[in-house]
């Protein structure tokens, strides 16, 4: 991994993560700070990610590296907490039943990844699949169930779940650009999930090293 | 010079990321609700922001002939960011006039005023609010507080006949 990436493209990117997860757009623009419940399962995510090999610790802090590296290090660590807090507290509805459910749902799921213990590239496609399904549920079906503008099979769903649920499934109208701010969050931190530094072996061969009787004829 | 372009590209990133991080907190912290309010803010943290004079006269101009919705009007644009304790007060003192009322007073507006003198309070030196203005009964922050406060409070006194007379500040 390059010093620009870990020092300067991933904090950035999920600091920026941070800010677009906190973001509430509406008549007055809000900055939600991440629940307490969702900061526990952003260190469960991170323990999910160091035992899958998704993102080695050691290769960012660690007793042999420069003190200036150790900071960047720290500082990448630390943004990708708050920005894992973020991630779930943008993904978990506010209130209701289902905020309960999306929360339970949230933590056997990383309960049970962290029990199976899967390699890299499965815990990022798991995750993927996890955070596109519940951008999918907050933000579409059950924005379209709550939207009190919606058409006549919408408000049909609406009077019925909310008869079966005692009104417990219906949100707050959500802003038509909170979709959209959210979907940008998600990519971007699915997508600096990916830059981590992993516990992979660097298979890629030095600069300038020839293995003998191999280098190339000189032109 | 591998290593040394490092270093510097590592350092540049702590201080990126520091900063980064700073206006972040900051934004969670404050609350800014519109983006003059961001800039405002900032302006405000390095001592460069300044409220429009003009705005603001018109604002005294329309809170002296009693058009309160026309002052606050002119308030808010005078100070977009709400970053001035004068202005706010006087958009509290706004609230509080047209809230006023001799028999009940308008527990909305009285609302709305506590909180911008709670901005005032917040904004001025150690919280310290004198407004020395001909005419003006209400010269301090926490006089004009305390009138809200007492607005929006249900007392006994309330049900007295000779509330009617009591004057509006």
């Amino acid at each position: 991994m390059t010093a620009a990436r870990e020092a300067i493209h991933l904090p950035v990117l999920f600091l920026t993560v941070t800010l677009l997860g906190g973001l509430r757009p509406g008549s007055a623009v809000a900055l939600a700070p991440p629940s307490l419940f969702a900061l526990i399962l952003a260190v469960l995510l991170a323990g999910v990610l160091v035992q899958s090999g998704a993102f080695a610790p050691l290769r960012v802090m660690t007793a042999s590296r420069p003190a200036l590296a150790n900071l960047n290090g720290g500082v990448l660590v630390a943004a990708l907490l708050v920005a894992s807090a973020q991630m779930f507290s943008l993904l978990t509805p506010d209130a209701g039943l289902p905020r309960v459910l999306f929360s339970v749902y949230f933590l056997v799921l990383l309960i049970n990844t962290m029990a199976a213990s899967p390699d890299r590239v499965r815990v990022l496609r798991s995750l993927a699949v996890t955070f596109g399904a519940a951008f999918v549920l907050k933000f579409i079906v059950l924005d379209a169930l709550s939207d009190p503008a919606g058409g006549r099979l919408a408000r049909l769903l609406q009077v019925l779940f909310e008869g079966v649920t005692l009104g417990a499934l219906t949100q707050d109208a959500q802003h038509p650009a909170a979709g959209y701010v959210a979907f940008a969050a998600v990519v971007m931190f699915l997508a600096a999930l990916s830059l981590l530094p992993s516990a992979a072996r660097d298979t890629r061969r030095p600069e300038g090293l020839r293995l003998p009787g191999r280098s190339l004829p000189e032109a | 010079m591998k290593s040394m372009n490092e270093t510097v590209v590592r350092a540049a990133g702590l201080g990126i990321a520091i900063v980064y991080a700073a206006l972040i907190a900051w934004l969670f912290v404050r609350q800014p609700a519109t983006f003059a309010e961001v800039t405002g803010g900032l302006s405000s943290a390095v001592g460069a922001y300044r409220i429009d004079q003009q705005a603001f006269e018109d604002g005294r101009q329309y809170f002296r002939n009693d058009q309160f919705a026309e002052a606050r009007a002119a308030f808010d644009r005078a100070d977009p960011a709400r970053r001035d304790a004068l202005t706010q007060f006087y958009i509290a003192y706004a609230f509080y006039r047209e809230g006023w009322g001799r028999f009940y007073s308008d527990d909305e507006l009285f609302r709305a005023g506590l909180e911008a003198v709670n901005r005032a309070i917040a904004l001025a030196p150690n919280g310290r609010l004198v407004v020395e203005e001909p005419g003006q009964e209400i010269r301090t922050a926490d006089e004009l507080k305390a009138e809200l406060e007492r607005g929006l409070k249900v007392e006994a006194s309330d049900l007295d006949p000779m509330r009617v007379f009591r004057p509006r500040k």
